[in-house]
């Protein structure tokens, strides 16, 4: 940046010294200049990646320390684990801090990435903004597949069983992939190792590269604005004001963190947020009754479950895992599809994309707990009760979301949610089958979208009252 | 400079190019191919022919009325139904591999991963798996031992 080296500096000392060599008073000058938009939106949506990345620095550091006792091997991992737990001074607290974060890592994230989506924060000139923060979510959503196995319990054999199983569906490769990921048919102590390779060196790496390409595209661009307000908006200068709330809130987050790794030990009792550690993995032990992927996962359980033996010539499973991996791509594209947005204009077909995903995702988890189907011990959850609770607590659910959509935001188009509601309620309440339901609100869905455009109406403008 | 050798040039820049992208693309295939063939699992060999079933082992189907056995990459369920005659089936499920179990209450195979059923013979009776469990054969030899083929299903 400064060509002539060892010229005048207006400061003395290190920083002087430093700024001689290297020219360190741009990057102050660069934070001297960097605010954050200040207006009548809600300013804590900006604070949900700066609490992501908080968590992920107690994983870096708490894995670090996990590191120096666990073993991973056939007789040392599982019992290297219990040693922390239960021999090594404060192990417990070291493990209990290093799950939890995990799980309000992803929590962080999520709610980050929905409100990016509700906001439609991913609009021109932020695409890339958006797919490294999607690269980043498909990333924790790995580290937290594969750091499940490491223990080398029941619950972490059966969940690799079935996680690097789905991997079957992909088109020409998988049946090579499932090998690779598994080293060899089965799920065996190979997978193991290369589950902590992928956990402590692969995975770290790269999230390193794109949190770097995610921050750096945010410090060129800056903080993304609410749609059609940039002119009554105020600024506050990141540094110091916004960098000091930004760490007040990370105290929060570590006294959060703290309380529940402390007096939840082995997390909250929910099935897939506990790590009690349990039986050592057995190949030779049938899976347990009420075995459950983590919360994140559960909605691509019940998925698998919800899906016919055979689907339009695949195999159920293989068809539950392409959609899934469908509307991944959908969710990763939407910068593009939303063409609205890109000329800053309201997209309310968006706005209703992100809450459909919420209904859609929401009730497959509610029904993945097996909420209202009085299953205990031995006797099986009734799968009807369960369908039919779930939707009595979706429609309760929906009542407050579309409330609030209705007269708060003043949100008007409710065709895609209204589908996802439509197929709950044919399948809780009618009592089709999970696939028929949703064909039928999908084909109700496009006739009613295809009516719309024909009469001109407000499904083909996609327009929105303003409120 | 004539215009003919400019051209002439252009297109010996073109050819050295293409041989510069051809030795570039032979050197990422000869720097790709040893880590793709190491990360690819060497073959499991186990010891091949039918599985004999041990005296412990038949002692737990007693008791419990099923045992998961293993040979190789094979896991293998062998089960007694209430007329005390011996099944053997892949103990993976056809649906996502969890391992099964054999429900002796309900006499109905039973995945507790997706809730996947199957009758005796390995037939699905409900739930998601797309295939029945391959059957293997049981046999008793000359001094009453159980044999499992799994090649003779």
């Amino acid at each position: 940046m400064n060509p002539e080296p060892v010229q005048e500096s207006k400061r003395g000392g290190l920083l002087g010294w430093m700024d001689q060599r290297y020219g360190v008073r741009g990057l102050f000058e660069f934070l001297s200049h960097k605010t954050v938009p200040v207006g009548p939106h809600s300013m804590i949506w900006y604070y949900l990646g700066g609490t992501t990345l908080f968590f992920f620095i107690v994983q870096i550091l708490s894995g670090l320390l996990l590191l120096l006792y666990y073993q991973p091997g056939e007789d040392t991992s599982y019992e290297t684990i219990r040693f922390i737990t239960t021999k090594v001074p404060f192990g417990w607290l070291m493990r209990s801090v290093h799950c939890w974060s995990a799980h309000l890592m992803i929590i962080s994230l999520i709610v980050h990435m929905f409100s990016t989506m509700m906001l439609k924060a991913y609009r021109p000139p932020r695409e890339l903004t958006w797919v490294s923060g999607f690269v980043l979510f498909a990333l924790a959503l790995a580290f937290g597949f594969s750091g499940y196995l490491l223990p080398w319990n029941e619950l972490a054999f059966f969940a690799t069983v079935v996680g690097t199983e789905s991997v079957k569906a992909t088109p020409v490769l998988g049946h090579w992939l499932l090998e690779i990921m598994r080293g060899g048919t089965d799920v065996t102590i190979h997978t193991l190792y290369r589950f902590f390779a992928l956990h402590v060196v692969a995975l770290p790496m790269i999230v390193f590269a794109f949190i770097g390409l995610h921050l750096v595209v945010i410090q060129r661009q800056g903080m993304a604005t609410p749609m059609r307000k940039a002119k009554r908006l105020g600024a506050m200068p990141f540094f110091p004001n916004f960098l000091l709330r930004d760490l007040i809130l990370w105290l929060l987050c570590l006294v959060g963190l703290l309380s529940l790794a402390v007096f939840w030990p082995y997390g909250s009792g929910i099935p897939g947020l506990e790590w009690e550690l349990g039986q050592k993995a057995n190949p030779l032990m049938p899976a347990y009754p009420g075995i459950k992927p983590e919360w994140y996962f559960l909605w691509i359980y019940q998925l698998l479950k919800e899906f016919p033996p055979h689907f339009f010539g695949l195999e159920g499973p293989q068809a539950a895992i392409l959609l899934v991996g469908f509307l991944l791509i959908i969710w990763a594209l939407v910068p593009w599809l939303d063409r609205k947005a890109r000329h800053d204009e309201r997209s309310p077909a968006f706005s209703d994309l992100g809450i459909s995903a919420i209904v859609f995702i929401a009730y497959l988890t509610l029904k993945a707990w097996d909420i209202g189907g009085g299953g205990h011990g031995s006797v099986l959850p009734d799968p009807g009760a369960v369908a039919r609770v779930c939707a009595y607590w979706m429609l309760g659910l929906a009542g407050i979301i579309f409330g609030l959509r209705f007269f708060l935001y003043g949100h008007r188009w409710y065709w895609l949610s209204g589908a996802a509601m439509l197929q709950v309620v044919l399948h809780g309440v009618v009592g089709l089958s999970y696939i028929n339901a949703g064909f039928i609100a999908l084909g109700l869905l496009a006739a009613g979208v295809a009516l719309s455009i024909m009469r001109g109406g407000s499904a083909a403008r996609g327009s929105e009252v303003r409120p | 400079m004539s215009e003919q050798s400019e051209g002439a040039r252009g297109s010996r820049r073109r050819f050295i190019d293409g041989l510069l992208g051809i030795g570039l693309l032979g050197w990422m295939g000869s720097a790709i191919y040893p880590v793709v063939r190491y990360l690819k699992p060497l073959p499991l060999a186990g010891p091949g022919g039918p599985i004999r079933l041990s005296e412990e082992q038949r002692t737990t189907i007693d008791r419990e009325r099923f045992i998961i056995v293993s040979q190789g990459s094979e896991r293998v369920m062998v089960f007694k139904d209430v007329s005390e005659k011996l099944y053997a089936v892949d103990a993976r499920c056809t649906h996502e591999g969890c391992t099964v179990q054999f429900l002796p209450g309900e006499s109905m195979i039973w995945c507790a991963c997706h809730n996947g059923r199957f009758d005796l013979d390995g037939r699905v009776i409900s739930g998601p798996p797309p295939r029945p469990l391959p059957r293997y054969a049981v046999h008793f030899d000359e001094g009453g031992d159980v044999l499992v083929d799994a090649e003779n299903a």
